[in-house]
């Protein structure tokens, strides 16, 4: 188990600078997911801290170690690729052996080790199969077994998750999570898959163009998102700019594009004239009830059931807003939304973040 | 119904020039080889069945030149694949210089085996550019004899020179199909240089490697062109001695038994090369 430190990590491809000054901190047996959209440098920091790139600045630390030039294979890491990267000509046994044998660890330990692995992702009864002979599920779970034979410093996963299909994945991730929990090995998981991400993490590293956009739990990256970006990456958010008009002790009153709301303003500094920008979540769009601060009349231009809730896309004074309602919460009211209706929306005021 | 029937006589029709042309003039001159080696069908006398044409095999000479033609295809086989892998690596990867090394390396690839075979004379003959050069240099009294030696080492030499581009786009092949994360996962978990060689590279690449290797030797074993040019007066390679005893010596009986040891070695290596390609596939320990 290891602390895993990275200082001003830089990394460019010619002059496509990959990974721009990445500083970050995570502690012995922590989760950490690296999330952002393709390109953002998520992999590259990930491959960096395996080994496969040499930082062009910067320092990766794992405790007080620095590891700048230490080989792959003088690590201590071991990853989950994202094709699982088995090898083909070697059976399940071999394949999770793999790591112990170039460990050089005496047999008959190696024999406990990978049947333990076994037992722990129910492959047992699998060990001779090629892993051609295997469905996904069970190759990604052979791909896991000889990451965590090893007993690494630091796991290392790629978008593990991403080749299989929707209902294994979220039953795969339980498993992923409940098992690094138990061995306690620190571990950075890249995905951009924003629910895997808030689901399987003690923190989101949200990242975006090389650099780190926020850092949080999936709580507070969710909730409290500090830049567009975050807002509009995790989940769903109406972002607008508005115009300061009026400043009341701790909240703002913005003239926005769909009309005046108002906002609290979380120790903002905004003067009047002054211009923000903010956002809010569609489930934070709810119906108009007396005494709530905001409200937004809109019409509805599309009406999406969702099964469990329903994705409503409201016209306001030109402007595109969009609302989401649990279809069992609102007694079903959401359900009888047809476009064209005209209805009355309310926001409260603390719904409301300012974004950087 | 008949229109499937109609499809199914085209599709006859298609593979009829290739498939027929190949039963007609092979099976029938193989026919006719193995016939003529026990006295059957002769063209130089009364055709009668005997087995005393297959007594040549207990003859020194053949048995030489059987031998000198196993050794030949064993060493060539070997020679050029381990000259051809690492290039093969190197081509995997590159780096400056892919492209030109490419195409350099095929340039063997089209000249005749004859025109190599003197284009390599005039290097490494008794009197040829190495040994001129040694001497003039002073570096030896009289000059080596590379060529026509007694081992054979310069058809070892031509094979490989000849046949380098041939293996190597094989085994580059398969080399080139390994995926990289596999390198990447057996660098992760603790694999030096030497043990992604052995553990992954190689056997990865084996079955290319074996074809290659069966093709180069069933090459080298058969060859008339560059044992004739380079080769050593005693012995001739088997195909060499067929075509002296044949048209020198008159003896085409005999020259068919000499043509069927071909064969039968050829088909031989063949059903090696399947059972160890299947040995590396489905193989488990």
């Amino acid at each position: 188990m290891s602390r895993l430190v990275l200082k001003n990590l830089t990394k460019k491809f010619d002059d496509v600078v990959a990974v721009d000054h990445v500083n970050l901190e995570v502690e012995e047996g922590e989760f950490v997911t690296l999330l952002g959209p393709s390109g953002c440098g998520k992999t590259t920091t990930l491959r960096t801290i395996a080994g496969f790139y040499v930082p062009d600045e910067g320092e990766v630390y794992f405790n007080d170690r620095l590891m700048n030039n230490v080989p792959p294979n003088k690590r201590n890491t071991a990853m989950c690729f994202q094709s699982y990267a088995l090898f083909p000509h070697m059976n399940v046994w071999e394949n999770i052996a793999f790591g112990l044998k170039m460990r050089k660890i005496a047999e008959a330990e190696q024999k406990k080790r990978v049947q333990k692995a076994l037992e722990m992702l129910s492959l047992v009864g699998f060990e001779n199969r090629k892993p051609a002979q295997l469905s996904g599920g069970q190759q990604q779970r052979v791909a896991l077994a000889r990451a965590i034979v090893t007993e690494p410093d630091i796991l290392l996963f790629d978008e593990p998750l991403s080749n299989l299909d929707a209902k294994l994945r979220v039953q795969v991730r339980v498993e992923i999570r409940e098992m690094q929990k138990r061995l306690g090995i620190t571990s950075i998981y890249v995905t951009h898959d924003q629910d895997e991400a808030l689901a399987i993490s003690d923190r989101i590293v949200v990242m975006n163009q090389g650099r780190i956009e926020q850092v949080g739990d999936p709580h507070t990256i969710y909730l409290y998102p500090k830049t567009a970006f975050v807002a509009g990456f995790i989940g769903i958010a109406n972002i607008f700019t508005g115009r300061v008009r009026e400043r009341q002790r701790n909240r703002l009153l913005l003239d926005a594009p769909f009309g005046q709301v108002w906002v609290q303003s979380e120790g903002m500094e905004a003067r009047v004239g002054e211009e923000v920008r903010f956002s809010f979540r569609p489930e934070d769009m709810v119906l108009y009830r007396e005494g709530m601060a905001n409200r937004i009349r809109g019409t509805i231009v599309h009406a999406i059931f969702m099964g469990d809730s329903t994705d409503l896309f409201v016209d306001v004074q030109g402007q595109r807003l969009r609302a989401r309602g649990g279809n069992v919460a609102y007694g079903g009211d959401v359900l009888k939304f047809r476009p064209g209706d005209l209805v009355d929306f309310g926001v409260e005021e603390t719904a409301f973040r300012i974004l950087i | 119904m008949d229109q499937k029937k109609d499809v199914a006589l085209i599709h006859y029709l298609m593979i009829l020039p290739g498939v027929g042309f190949i039963i007609l003039f092979l099976g029938s001159s193989i026919f006719i080889t193995v016939a003529q080696s026990f006295g059957l069908i002769s063209v130089t006398g009364t055709s009668r069945f005997t087995l005393l044409n297959w007594k040549t095999l207990w003859e020194r000479e053949t048995i030489d030149s059987v031998l000198f033609s196993l050794k030949m295809g064993v060493l060539s086989s070997v020679g050029t694949l381990l000259f051809a892998f690492p290039v093969g690596l190197f081509l995997r990867k590159g780096g400056a210089g892919k492209r030109f090394l490419a195409s350099l390396i095929k340039i063997p690839l089209f000249i005749p085996a004859l025109v190599a075979a003197f284009l390599i004379l005039n290097i490494i003959s008794y009197h040829g550019i190495v040994n001129e050069v040694l001497l003039g240099l002073g570096f030896i009294k009289e000059p080596l004899r590379m060529l026509n030696d007694k081992f054979g080492w310069g058809v070892v030499a031509i094979q490989i020179w000849k046949n380098l581009p041939f293996v190597l786009l094989i085994v580059s092949a398969s080399l080139a199909s390994i995926r990289d994360d596999i390198i990447d996962a057996a660098r992760n978990l603790g694999a030096n240089n030497w043990a992604i060689l052995f553990r992954i590279y190689i056997p990865l690449a084996m079955p290319g490697i074996l074809v290659s290797m069966i093709l180069m030797f069933i090459k080298a074993f058969g060859d008339f062109p560059i044992t004739s040019v380079a080769g050593p007066t005693y012995p001739p390679s088997i195909a060499l001695r067929m075509r002296n005893t044949a048209t020198l010596f008159q003896e085409w009986d005999k020259a068919a038994v000499m043509g069927v040891i071909i064969i039968v070695t050829t088909l031989f290596m063949t059903w090696l090369y399947s059972r160890l390609a299947q040995a590396v596939e489905g193989g488990n320990p």
